[in-house]
């Protein structure tokens, strides 16, 4: 049985081969490198380090780029936040279930922190309970974190509230952490807005959120929440598709300006096979961002 | 109204009400085919869904009960919904023999009897009519009968036979064998067995009235087995009258013997009349007398009348399968 790990794995070596090697880990390095002032020594440059960090002078003598290496001064801490409510075991705008694709995001996030000698927590949960799962370093660890946000994803869970998630963060977790959120697509209201930005003050926080499905599209649905079905043509009918479309333009843009005010960098992945990519270019923009 | 088949309407209400239960039992795979949705509110919510699924439920009503409707009235026509009525049937029980002497001096009266009865016909109602002519025997041309049409035809031809057209001499072969001509006991007797026998079980009259028209000259050559006295006697005891029509009564005088008075005597014997034919009453005359037969025009016992009326119903099916139709059309995804 393959493990939820190797799959990761699996698709972090495809995207490997597609872009240079490495260069997920220049990115991650980049953006959640503790930094100290104490110099540690100089490696090969990879595309996707920081520019910064390049050694001129050591390049000019070597004659390819070179970077400096800090010693870490401690080792971070990456938070995984996840969504485990039954909204997660619906199904997103690929076709897949939602859970596969926050697994698949959890997976890459948190395997490129263990590469990086990061410890990984976990806190996940929905609208009834929210659980935590320490941070601890480890394969064994990613793999019994993955699983557990695998098995409580449910059409038998709770409704989602990723809100209880980030207040349990807010409560508990003390220090400065890198956050990473999974969550659907959100609606924007002022209560998260306080949230987030209250977080954002102690912690950095990269955001992901995985599109929904497109109702008004072909196909048939019921709710998970209360397994109405919908009446697909009326959905479907040009009038209600068009005004299903206003509103969810209407409404990413909410959640959109929510997170750019709170300060947090957002991405958004449609199905497990951009999760790499679009983690990717997360990182790259809030690199950019700084 | 009444319904013939009501045992299927409790039927049909305990199908309706089986068939009810399985479509409206909850369908727990109802959502095996279809794929889960989160925040499915936000499509369910919008003012333009809403008033989409409103619509569509306003169809759904209107296909419900046109279907309701379609149903009951079907189930309503298989009943078989009767009108009962009971109407007392006016009957014109009449039977009237034509006996016409077809001896060759006859055939002018003949014709003129033939027409009248060929125009009367067309207003009978009830009344049977035979057909009988006789020379020196007689043939039953047609019996009593109440097919009109086909008794007009019989006395057209009868009529063109004795106007002497072309190629309808046919029309008398049999009538004569040679025993002599105009035997008119012989004749007369043999339209009394035109009659059919019995008579009603409790008045002793025959159920219906009868009469002969008689159409002869009365003048007998050769020898009948039957002599008209004895004619009118049988006529009498089987209560049939018989009008005699005489076109030729003016060549002979009025003495008891003679042919006329003789066929007059016979003629009012069995109760019925006598006229000449050639003056101008004896058309009105004979219905005049055939109208007062009539008087035993019997009114029918009250009968009850069953009759279906599926109209209501079947429109009412007819109309509720239209609305279906159209409900189905605006339903179609």
């Amino acid at each position: 049985m393959t493990t939820l790990l190797q799959r990761v794995k699996s698709k972090m070596a495809i995207f490997a081969h597609r872009k240079a090697r490495g260069v997920l880990d220049g990115e991650y390095g980049s953006v959640f490198r503790g930094r100290s002032l104490d110099f540690d020594d100089l490696r090969a440059y990879i595309p996707g380090d920081e520019v910064r960090d390049i050694d001129w002078k050591a390049t000019a003598r070597h004659g390819s780029p070179l970077i400096k290496r800090y010693v870490a001064v401690r080792r971070q801490t990456v938070l995984l936040i996840a969504d485990t409510g039954r909204n997660m075991a619906a199904v997103a705008r690929s076709g897949e279930t939602k859970k596969d694709i926050v697994v698949m995001a959890l997976g890459v996030m948190g395997y490129l922190a263990h590469r990086h000698g990061d410890v990984v927590g976990l806190v996940s949960g929905d609208s009834a309970g929210t659980g935590s799962v320490p941070a601890k370093g480890g394969e064994g660890h990613l793999e019994r974190l993955l699983r557990r946000v695998h098995s409580s994803t449910s059409g038998d869970a709770a409704g989602s509230r990723i809100q209880e998630q980030l207040e349990h963060v807010a409560r508990t977790v003390k220090g400065r952490h890198l956050l990473f959120v999974v969550a659907d697509e959100i609606a924007a209201d002022p209560e998260m807005g306080r949230l987030l930005r209250r977080l954002r003050a102690q912690h950095e926080i990269l955001w992901l959120t995985v599109r929904d499905a497109e109702l008004a599209a072909a196909g048939d649905w019921y709710s998970v929440d209360d397994s109405s079905s919908l009446v697909s043509h009326l959905a479907q009918s040009p009038a209600v598709a068009a005004a299903y479309g206003r509103a969810a333009v209407e409404r990413d843009a909410g959640r959109e300006n929510m997170l750019r005010q709170a300060g947090i960098t957002e991405g958004s992945v449609a199905g497990s096979h951009d999760v790499v990519t679009a983690l990717f270019a997360l990182l790259e923009r809030h690199r950019r961002a700084g | 109204m009444e319904l013939i088949f009501w045992g299927l309407i409790p039927l049909a209400a305990i199908a309706a009400a089986v068939a009810g239960r399985l479509a409206l039992r909850p369908d727990r795979k109802a959502n095996a085919r279809r794929r889960p949705a989160a925040h499915t509110d936000r499509l369910t919510m919008l003012p333009e869904y809403q008033a989409a699924l409103r619509r569509h439920r306003r169809w759904l009503v209107a296909a419900a009960i046109a279907c309701a409707s379609l149903l009951t009235s079907t189930v309503l026509a298989a009943a078989r919904p009767v009108e009962v009525t009971t109407i007392r049937p006016e009957q014109h029980n009449r039977d009237i023999v034509l006996c016409l002497d077809v001896s060759g001096s006859m055939s002018s009266a003949d014709a003129a009897v033939v027409d009248v009865f060929a125009r009367l016909a067309e207003d009978f109602q009830g009344e049977r009519i035979g057909l009988t002519i006789f020379d020196s025997t007689a043939i039953q041309v047609f019996p009593l009968t109440d097919d009109y049409s086909y008794a007009q035809e019989q006395l057209k031809l009868a009529r063109d036979a004795f106007d002497g057209k072309p190629g309808t001499s046919g029309f008398l072969d049999g009538t004569w064998s040679g025993r002599g001509s105009s035997l008119i006991g012989d004749g007369v007797a043999s339209c009394l067995n035109s009659f059919p026998p019995g008579t009603d079980q409790e008045t002793g009259n025959p159920p219906r009235s009868r009469s002969v028209v008689l159409a002869t000259d009365n003048l007998v050559s050769g020898k009948p087995i039957m002599t008209l006295q004895e004619a009118a006697g049988i006529a009498k005891n089987r209560a049939v009258r018989v009008y005699a029509l005489n076109p030729g009564d003016l060549d002979y005088g009025t003495g008891a013997d003679q042919p006329g008075a003789q066929l007059r005597e016979a003629a009012e014997y069995s109760g019925g009349a006598y006229y000449a034919l050639d003056s101008p009453e004896a058309v009105s005359g004979i219905l005049t007398a055939v109208q007062e037969t009539e008087a035993t025009a019997l009114q029918g016992a009250a009968r009850a009348v069953v009759s279906d009326r599926p109209d209501l119903p079947l429109g009412l099916a007819l109309f509720s399968g239209l609305a279906l139709a159209a409900a189905y059309r605006r339903l179609r995804p």
